[in-house]
């Protein structure tokens, strides 16, 4: 368990504020917010590379607040890996065994076992600069792991990931997460992450944590402006996943979405609401999602308009004035909503 | 669409008259860089081709001589000891200056910066005077450590000059290594020796080789602050340079050509040997 009680700490101009925040053992925790709202800072915070202006930090019921981070028990993975230059692959994963005088034979289980977990067993005798980013994530990892330790902090891992890999790798997080448990904190800006991997996700703003729940929590009732605008989900829902042939689909009530996915069973789905296109009629489009819907109410928020809709599910629309003017939507009319199945968010 | 075509015709009909002008004034400003690129070379190279020449000449004949062998010998001596305990001060200084916070860490980096720009003459007589006229100097002689007129002084000068260049190396290159990687050595359970001695150090070898060799450089030509401090006796101090000065004032040329062509290859080699390790940072372990 991680808690961090009334912690702030200033750094330059930076300020982390006030910062709250308790994690249980064996969750996947996100911090998700902009760049350079001090996502970092709280990490460093946590591991012991800056001691907190005030506030305390506590690990498994141990006020760590004052201590070294070489006793802290803490695994850390930052975004640009931090792999010892000189050391190759093998030497980079056993680092901290070997500082510990563990036996060679106990060395050994525990290499393969990263290797395993990783699967970066090719890699063993290579240099850090000859690796590719995936490749340096994975060993940075696995050198994190391998000391057993009782935290891992993720510091936007994926963030230097090109889109393919990040995809391959996010899914990997998940599964290394089930496997070994260990409680995780992971730092991310893109909410596709934090909608995948967490249990619990925090939000941050200039340095402040101004919502922490389960992600359906935090993007259907965003309990701030800035928390909406940010997370911009306004359409998440619960169903089952079933396949029907080579085509997937979750059921919502008496809906039925077409999705890309590889998980099974119960399943949540987010759309965002830019995602939706509303129509008068039933056109042939490639989108392969196409519902009834009917307007609810039309809700100005911002430069849009909000238009919510009951399709059996109810469904938020963003939409222009322009749009609306020339469709002449209006509470009580019949339309069709569009998305395609790329727009629905499986996790 | 063909109006365009038009203008660009034209514009080809131009050219010609343009390239030739910005073609000459270009080929101009070359020359210019060629000449001054030239006259500098050529004033450096052949002063010191000359002296090499000459020097190379005579070189056998003075090695021979017993003063010039002492001249290596104490040279050799004297620049060892003092790189050695120059780069043994200049480590942790360097490290505790680059990765420390403390209150007048800032002051403490430009004082020690002051030798750097001070001429070693006035360096030599601010030791001469510290160590020859306090009671702390006398206290020293009087346990042994004699550094005034003395094989010591010229270690203590050479020492004094040199530990700031090295320091200010080890400073830069222990600035290019991300102190993110230490800190990750740290979770992992290093001690702050640990990283450093497991992580920092190694990956600034190369930067302690350089500062070693340019160091070691100035220490065997120190001439200002060596002559303040040791003196130039013959056959006691006399160091390289202190054989240059002392044959070139009783105008014996050829030992004085002899000792600075040995300077001159020093110098070379070092020179050499701090390119070639001085561009080899890794570049992963740079700060990003």
């Amino acid at each position: 368990m991680i808690r961090l009680c009334n912690v702030s700490k200033s750094l330059g101009d930076f300020r982390l504020k006030n910062i709250n925040l308790s994690i249980e053992d064996n969750e996947y925790f996100v911090i998700l917010g902009p760049t350079g709202t001090g996502k970092t800072v709280i990490l460093e915070v946590i591991a012991g590379m800056y001691k907190p202006d005030q506030g305390e930090v506590w690990l498994n019921d141990r006020n760590v607040t004052t201590q070294y981070p070489e006793s802290r028990h803490i695994g850390f993975v930052y975004q640009d890996y931090m792999l010892f230059p000189h050391l190759n692959v093998q030497e980079n994963i056993l680092f901290a065994l070997k500082l510990k005088n563990t036996p060679t034979i106990i060395m050994k289980q525990k290499l393969e076992r990263m290797t395993t977990l990783l699967n970066i067993g090719q890699l063993l005798q290579r240099y850090p600069a000859t690796l590719s980013g995936g490749e340096q994530q994975r060993v940075a990892i696995a050198r994190a792991l391998v000391a057993e330790p009782e935290v891992l902090l993720l510091d936007e891992p994926l963030s230097a990931l090109d889109p393919r890999s990040k995809e391959v790798f996010q899914q990997e997080l998940k599964n290394i997460h089930e496997q070994i448990k260990t409680t995780t904190i992971h730092i991310t800006h893109d909410f596709n992450e934090a909608l995948v991997l967490a249990d619990r996700m925090g939000i941050t703003r200039n340095g402040e944590i101004v919502q922490v729940g389960s992600p359906e929590e935090v993007f259907q009732k965003p309990q701030s402006q800035f928390v909406a605008e940010f997370v911009g989900m306004d359409n998440i829902f619960s169903g089952d996943l079933s396949n029907e042939g080579d085509v997937k689909y979750v059921h919502i009530g008496s809906v039925r979405l077409r999705v890309v996915s590889n998980l099974a069973g119960k399943v949540r789905v987010a759309i965002r609401s830019e995602d939706i296109i509303i129509a008068e009629d039933k056109l042939s489009s490639s989108a392969q999602n196409i519902i009834p819907a009917r307007i609810i109410e039309i809700i100005p928020r911002g430069p849009f308009f909000k238009v919510v809709l009951d399709a059996d599910i109810p469904l938020v629309a963003l939409v222009t004035r322009q749009a609306i003017d020339k469709m002449k939507l209006e509470p009580g009319k019949n339309v069709w909503a569009f998305f395609k199945t790329t727009a629905v968010h499986v996790f | 669409m063909l109006m365009k075509r038009r203008r660009s015709i034209e514009a080809c009909h131009k050219m010609p008259t343009q390239k030739n002008s910005t073609t000459v004034k270009n080929r101009l400003f070359q020359a210019l860089l060629v000449f001054f690129i030239f006259v500098l070379f050529a004033f450096v190279f052949s002063a010191l081709a000359h002296i090499v020449w000459k020097g190379l000449a005579g070189m056998a004949q003075s090695i021979a001589s017993k003063e010039i062998q002492f001249a290596i010998r104490l040279s050799l001596f004297t620049s060892f000891t003092s790189t050695l305990i120059c780069v043994f001060f200049a480590i942790p200084v360097a490290y505790g200056l680059e990765r420390f916070n403390f209150p007048g860490r800032r002051l403490v980096s430009v004082i020690l910066d002051i030798p750097l720009s001070l001429p070693p003459l006035v360096c030599g007589v601010a030791l001469l005077l510290l160590l020859g006229t306090t009671s702390f100097g006398q206290s020293l002689a009087e346990h042994g450590l004699r550094f005034i007129f003395s094989v010591n002084g010229i270690i203590l000068a050479q020492f004094f000059i040199i530990t700031p260049y090295m320091v200010r190396v080890l400073k830069s290159t222990i600035a290019d290594i991300n102190p993110r990687l230490e800190f990750v050595a740290r979770t992992l359970g290093c001690s702050q020796w640990q990283a450093f001695y497991k992580i920092t150090l190694p990956l600034a070898k190369n930067g302690i080789i350089a500062g070693l060799v340019i160091s070691w450089a100035r220490a065997i030509g120190e001439f200002g602050c060596t002559l303040m401090v040791a003196g130039a006796t013959r056959m006691v101090t006399e160091t390289l340079p202190v054989a240059l000065y002392l044959n070139m004032s009783i105008g014996n040329l050829e030992m004085a050509m002899a000792s600075a062509t040995c300077l001159i290859i020093i110098s070379l080699i070092s020179l050499f040997v701090f390119e070639i390790v001085g561009g080899k940072q890794s570049p992963a372990s740079r700060m990003s």
